[in-house]
């Protein structure tokens, strides 16, 4: 299996290849990224070969590509790799807006290539335990969730996350598109509206998109949801946040916080000292996040939890190699971005919207 | 100075409790029926009233802790004899009997005082003052969450008819509609999603509610009465652009009971289990009853009771419409777009080099 990536401007991309060079009978052919600076350091930290382009890179016929750009280029970089043959696993959002995640599905299903998305929850040992339950009828029927996912302002050297253009919004992009396909997993149903309201109150002098954000799922089966997905946590918040909710059912609420396997160390280094062993001990964990916050001093969490990043990048691995659809799809990533989309046009517009 | 007290539940007797506390003279009960109040008003050594009129006579304050579709009547009978009112929250059914009650008390000039008892619980007031003294700089968003059972009630459960209390958008929830506002000051506009139970014995009432300030800042209020006996807990998450302040009811409770006993009823109205040297309750009837000693001010005030009332109503009316609802009362002009200065979200064609 030769695998290969484009762009290393997620965080992510450093958890998945750890993920890959931890794996056997897998091969990395190496990275190309629009940005040569970054693509370069890359390659260098975990030993990888650099090209030059994306279609130098495509050229080495590798069978899937772990797209991990900017979430603008999502698009151009997948007709790139379906041209080429190549399967996809797509970090999300899918893309920045409905018509390029429409033509990323429709091309990837014409070509017949295999697109996931990377909702890295889905394999969340908590989250899917819940789910398995809930199935089996022993958690009553599902009313109302009441979740959160929140965290600190992505770190200055990943500023595009906060960049309209680049990143296609603020906090709500980012955070909501793993709650509401979480739910939707969930339900087995989809979302017939959305209500969104934001401010940027957070960060307010250093970034342009908001910051805060708060937005209401409506399901086609009456069950609703509130997500507060804000960059609320400072930067003295012992990780870079959480994902957690409540679902409510007929019989009671089941509480599950996907981040809670964690250890708390204090310590009492200097500031330089606290990140460095912050980040060695995350990176052994390379949970999905792990390369967010770890700024400032004080109480660190140390995530000891079963490594969701791991489960999904060997099911695209396996789905590709059994030639059968991943467990998160194509659809799956627009459903998620029809959900975002509306909910900025409900800022706009300051009402419910239907999807 | 004499206390009226009508109600003999939960809350009357917790009352009677605090104003016996604060050294005031209970004067009499008024309870329906009237017998219901003969047992509380012999431990006070006191008289069990007949009706309303006879226990205003005897009163120079009339506590109302009657189920809330009563208030407004007992309210404006007591303001028109011109007796001083406590009434427990919420302040009235309706926005016109909470307006009606202000007026009445206005009129007759004599004070009103609504019990929102959350603002006397030290971890609410704690966090106001922090939040107040600019600890966490400007709020943005803020969570608050009361997780509590169904209550239970001996006799026609009041409670759960939606006509007489309101149902839990208004009777539960507006306790966290005032610390909201406390926290992030008048409300712009208001969204509400409620689960509506699908038949009568499943025990499952939950509310989220979305509040937009006037200052932009952001509340998500959710409430429970879906929890099984004897959960009560409550928590706060606010955040500021200088820092964050959380409380969680269940994580920061001192005591853990872990005994082995038999499987015992909940009580009536569920109450946080954490222990203080003096009880939020006494707090809040204390706090009263210097107001009328000595003039001073009350830490919640009578419009703040109409304040979070029209948030809860204006929430009902959201649940019930799917709409959202913007709060009259906010006369300021308030624009989400220049709260947020949002650049367009215009999706470009993204292209690599």
């Amino acid at each position: 299996m030769k695998l290969a990536f484009m762009s290393a401007a997620h965080v992510h991309a450093d958890a998945y290849v750890s993920c890959l060079q931890s794996m056997p009978d897998v091969e990395i052919i190496g990275i190309a990224d629009h940005d040569s600076v970054r693509g370069k350091a890359f390659a260098s930290r975990y030993g990888l070969s650099f090209f030059e382009s994306y279609d130098t890179l495509l050229a080495q016929k590798p069978d899937g590509v772990l797209i991990t750009s900017e979430n603008a280029y999502h698009k151009d970089l997948s007709l790139k790799a379906i041209k080429a043959g190549a399967h996809i696993l797509c970090e999300k959002p899918l893309a920045t807006n409905v018509k390029d995640a429409e033509t990323i599905v429709r091309f990837a299903h014409e070509a017949k290539i295999l697109l996931m998305t990377a909702f890295p929850m889905r394999f969340s040992v908590p989250v899917r335990s819940v789910r398995d339950e809930l199935l089996r009828g022993k958690l009553g029927k599902p009313l109302c969730f009441n979740a959160s996912n929140q965290g600190q302002l992505p770190p200055r050297d990943r500023a595009w996350f906060t960049d309209p253009v680049l990143a296609g919004g603020g906090a709500i992009i980012d955070h909501v598109v793993h709650l509401a396909d979480v739910m939707r997993w969930y339900l087995g149903t989809e979302i017939v509206e959305v209500y969104a309201v934001a401010n940027r109150i957070f960060h307010a002098q250093e970034v342009e998109i908001e910051t805060g954000a708060m937005v209401s799922l409506q399901f086609k089966n009456d069950v609703f949801a509130t997500i507060n997905c804000s960059w609320s946590r400072p930067s003295t918040w012992p990780s870079w946040g959480g994902l957690s909710f409540d679902l409510i059912t007929d019989r009671g609420a089941i509480h599950v916080d996907a981040f809670k396997q964690n250890l708390t160390i204090f310590n009492t280094l200097s500031v330089q000292d606290g990140v460095k062993n912050a980040q060695q001990s995350t990176s052994v964990n390379h949970d999905w996040s792990s390369a967010h916050g770890d700024r400032g001093l004080g109480p660190r969490w140390l995530f000891w939890g079963s490594d969701a990043n791991q489960m999904m990048i060997e099911e695209f691995i396996t789905a590709v190699r059994e030639h059968r659809a991943p467990m998160i799809t194509g659809e799956d990533g627009l459903h998620a971005v029809q959900v975002v989309d509306a909910a900025y046009r409900s800022i706009q517009e300051r009402r419910p919207i239907r999807i | 100075m004499n206390i009226g007290i009508i109600g003999t539940g939960f809350m009357g007797t917790t009352h009677a409790g605090a104003w016996a506390k604060a050294g005031a003279h209970i004067a009499g009960f008024l309870a329906d029926p009237p017998s219901e109040a003969t047992a509380i008003a012999r431990q006070y050594g006191t008289k069990a009233c007949f009706n309303l009129g006879e226990l205003i006579d005897l009163a120079d304050v009339v506590d109302i802790c009657s189920p809330t579709h009563l208030h407004a009547e007992m309210a404006i009978r007591a303001a028109q004899a011109g007796k001083h009112v406590v009434c427990e929250k919420p302040l009235a059914l309706t926005v016109e009997q909470g307006e009606a009650m202000l007026q009445a008390c206005r009129t007759a000039n004599v004070k009103l005082f609504v019990a929102h008892v959350v603002r006397y619980f030290p971890e609410y007031s704690l966090a106001a003052a922090q939040v107040h003294a600019g600890k966490i700089g400007k709020v943005a968003t803020a969570e608050y969450r009361r997780l509590s059972y169904r209550p239970k009630k001996p006799m026609g459960n009041w409670f759960l008819d939606e006509e007489k209390s309101g149902g839990i958008l208004l009777d539960l929830m507006i306790h966290d509609f005032d610390i909201a506002r406390w926290i992030a000051g008048d409300v712009a506009s208001v969204y509400a999603k409620k689960v509506t139970s699908i038949n009568k014995d499943s025990p499952s009432d939950y509310g989220e509610v979305i509040l937009t300030h006037v200052s932009g800042a952001l509340s998500h209020v959710s409430g429970a009465w879906a929890y099984p006996p004897p959960v009560f807990r409550t928590g706060f998450e606010i955040a500021g652009d200088g820092g964050l302040i959380q409380h969680d009811s269940e994580a920061e409770s001192p005591i853990e009971l872990l005994l082995q006993q038999e499987k015992g009823e909940a009580p009536d109205v569920g109450l946080p289990a954490s222990p203080l040297a003096e009880s939020p309750y006494d707090l809040e009837i204390a706090d009263f009853y210097r107001c009328l000693q000595r003039g001073t001010e009350p830490l919640v005030h009578a419009e703040d009771g109409l304040a979070a009332l029209k948030i809860a109503r204006a929430a009902m009316e959201s649940a019930r419409i799917g709409e959202v609802v913007t709060l009259s009362s906010s006369s300021t002009s308030f624009n989400i777009q220049s709260a947020m200065d949002l650049k367009p979200y215009s999706p470009q064609e993204g292209g690599s080099k």
